[in-house]
């Protein structure tokens, strides 16, 4: 998982300015790209999730095969079955969002867990974290998951388990760094010299206050990623099988006819993949930049 | 001889060399976990398909001594691992270490060249940018880095075969068993290139190096080097380029391995990846066992030469703390 690098300003002791009005406008136009793309798969995903589409995706029309995109009736045309694609392609999220949120869930928890322990207690919970961040990062995330495929064929929600697992040193590293940024700040000293319980403090002054906008990035970020895994698997013949349709599947499907000229079967859930995953990265440099304040332009 | 006596390189190096070992024995700890929870032990795993009598296996395990309590058959099996014993392939037959090794070159010199290339187009592009600020053909060309990171390799691959091989006939598909030795090398440089350019590392390759040479621009040291009209590029190149370049590359291996398992199938290119796409789909334990172990300890030794360069350039390093610590 990508990680942004902590900027040294005065974070907590916050200006009264609100960070969106004095946002950069670039930042703002890649959140709002970024929320259009998450508005678009929440409704998608409620709509494949209660099957109210055009079409039945699985539906074999050998009177309409390779539609253009625009033809009467389906939207974004027609497979190389006349399988309509706008009714598979909202199908395909199903195959990630459910799965992709467990992941961020996972790595989002664990990661803030981990990185406050090694914030919060330095010496050796610090360095046994960071022995273990060290260690998930030397795995290549895709071969770690062809291992657990190898070992035990599972489905998406325990590969999902594994994608979350390897998220955790990102998130671990941030809350560590932010966590011991934070804790030389005025305010907190205060807090510690006020009687409040360290757990409080924690959870409340650093956690709550002060790295909610941390966690919301990396979970858009995370999003992103999970996407990228589950498409990279379904083309690899490891996720979602045919006929059910998932971007990736959809994409390694239509490959002969992409090789005769017939572009748009393969081509049009692969644009989805880019558009979708462009969106959540926008979405969260966006809001890096506006909430974190860091120099990203 | 006295310990500061010793070049600061070696001691770093000496550390460094003893965490990389301690993460791998780590690592192998975790496959042989993953390998001891599945379905069937390792034993079970290697005697499938030869012997299905239940009552005979367990027969040979006595027979053979196979240890019954987990840690001595982790230590065992990492003993023969240290040997460059991974065992033999299910599939195959032959020894996975020989394998491997039959393939491994062909992976180094696929992401190695595509390391190469994201690097051809992410520098020019952050360094415009750290020196001009943001200007319309900056923003263009950061955009481009985004929508470039976000695309699909797969189809990037399909694209790439369908305008050079079907529409030019510049490179044969099965490039690199078809062609006779000498010529090899031009056909190779499709996959490179579609794996440099979709590996979904650039935009943020980019976003480093500019945040980094953006800083250094700003110190103190380069302001006097350009008061005294010396070069400004010779002060700020280890800082502002060598070392974040590096950074951000050791870091990234673990993606363009991963991309090169997804490239490897597009291009039908004998390496680790498709060997372990092979593996995993047959269920070749041994296979992608022996490829997670080697894909590891390549990624162990890139932060390794990382952190080498960065003390061979900045000889404060070796007194600085910052260790494996959150550094990437």
């Amino acid at each position: 998982m990508k990680r942004y690098s902590q900027t040294t300003g005065e974070v907590g002791e916050s200006s009264d300015l609100s960070p969106w009005k004095t946002a950069d406008a670039l930042d703002l136009v890649y959140v709002g790209y970024g929320l259009l793309i998450v508005v678009l798969v929440l409704v998608s995903y409620v709509l494949g999730a209660f099957t109210w589409l055009p079409y039945d995706p699985e539906q074999i029309r050998v009177d309409l095969l390779n539609a253009p995109p625009g033809s009467a009736g389906h939207l974004l045309g027609t497979d190389f079955l006349g399988r309509d694609i706008l009714s598979r392609l909202i199908v395909g999220i199903q195959a990630y969002f459910l799965p992709g949120l467990l992941a961020i869930v996972i790595s989002l928890l664990l990661g803030t867990t981990l990185g406050a322990l090694a914030g919060y207690r330095s010496g050796e919970v610090e360095t046994l974290v960071t022995y273990f961040n060290n260690l998930v990062d030397s795995f290549p995330r895709l071969v770690l998951i062809l291992l657990v495929i190898a070992a035990f064929k599972p489905g998406i929600y325990y590969i999902m388990v594994v994608v979350g697992v390897t998220g955790v040193p990102a998130v671990a590293s941030l809350i560590a760094g932010k966590i011991e940024f934070l804790a030389q700040k005025n305010f907190i000293e205060a807090a510690h010299v006020l009687g409040l319980p360290s757990r409080v403090i924690l959870l409340k002054h650093i956690l709550w206050h002060h790295c909610m906008p941390l966690l919301v990035i990396q979970a858009t970020i995370g999003m992103g990623e999970a996407i990228l895994i589950e498409t990279s698997l379904s083309y690899l013949g490891f996720g979602v099988q045919e006929p059910t349709p998932s971007w990736g599947n959809m994409v390694q499907a239509g490959a002969n006819y992409f090789f005769q000229g017939k572009f748009w079967p393969s081509t049009a859930p692969a644009l989805s993949i880019l558009f979708t995953i462009l969106g959540f990265h926008l979405l969260g440099d966006g809001l890096n930049g506006i909430l974190e304040g860091s120099a990203g332009k | 001889m006295k310990l500061a006596a010793t070049k600061p390189i070696t001691l770093v190096l000496a550390r460094e060399l003893a965490l990389a070992a301690l993460l791998l024995v780590g690592v192998s700890f975790v496959v042989f976990v993953i390998l001891y929870l599945s379905p069937g032990d390792p034993f079970s795993v290697l005697l499938e398909g030869q012997i299905s009598n239940h009552a005979a296996r367990a027969g040979l395990r006595e027979a053979l001594g196979v240890p019954r309590t987990w840690y001595v058959q982790y230590l065992s099996w990492l003993g023969n691992l240290l040997q460059g014993n991974f065992g033999t392939s299910i599939r195959t037959g032959l020894p996975v270490f020989g394998e491997i090794a039959r393939v491994a070159l062909s992976t180094l010199y696929l992401t190695l060249g595509s390391m190469l290339v994201t690097l051809l187009i992410a520098v020019p592009i952050a360094l415009h940018s750290s020196v001009r600020g943001t200007t319309a053909l900056n923003w263009l060309l950061t955009m481009l880095a985004y929508v470039v990171s976000a695309l699909p390799v797969f189809w990037l691959g399909y694209v790439a075969v369908y305008v050079f091989i079907h529409q030019f006939g510049v490179f044969p598909l099965t490039a690199r068993i078809a062609a006779s030795s000498e010529r090899t090398w031009p056909f190779s440089l499709l996959p490179i290139f579609v794996l440099g350019i979709g590996n979904g590392t650039v935009s943020e390759v980019v976003r480093h190096l500019r945040e980094e040479m953006s800083r250094v621009m700003g110190e103190d040291y380069i302001r006097t080097a350009r008061a005294k009209g010396a070069s400004v590029w010779r002060h700020a190149f280890k800082e502002g380029l060598l070392i974040p370049m590096t950074e951000i590359i050791a870091s990234k291996i673990p993606f363009i391995l991963g991309g090169a398992v997804i490239v490897e199938q597009v291009f039908n290119w004998p390496g680790m990846g498709r060997m372990a796409w092979q593996a995993a789909q047959d269920r070749d334990f041994p296979v992608i066992m022996g490829i997670a172990m080697i894909a590891a300890t390549l990624v162990r030794l890139g932060s390794l030469l990382q952190r080498v360069v960065y003390v061979a350039v900045n000889p404060r390093a070796s007194n600085e703390r910052r260790g494996a610590a959150w550094a990437e």
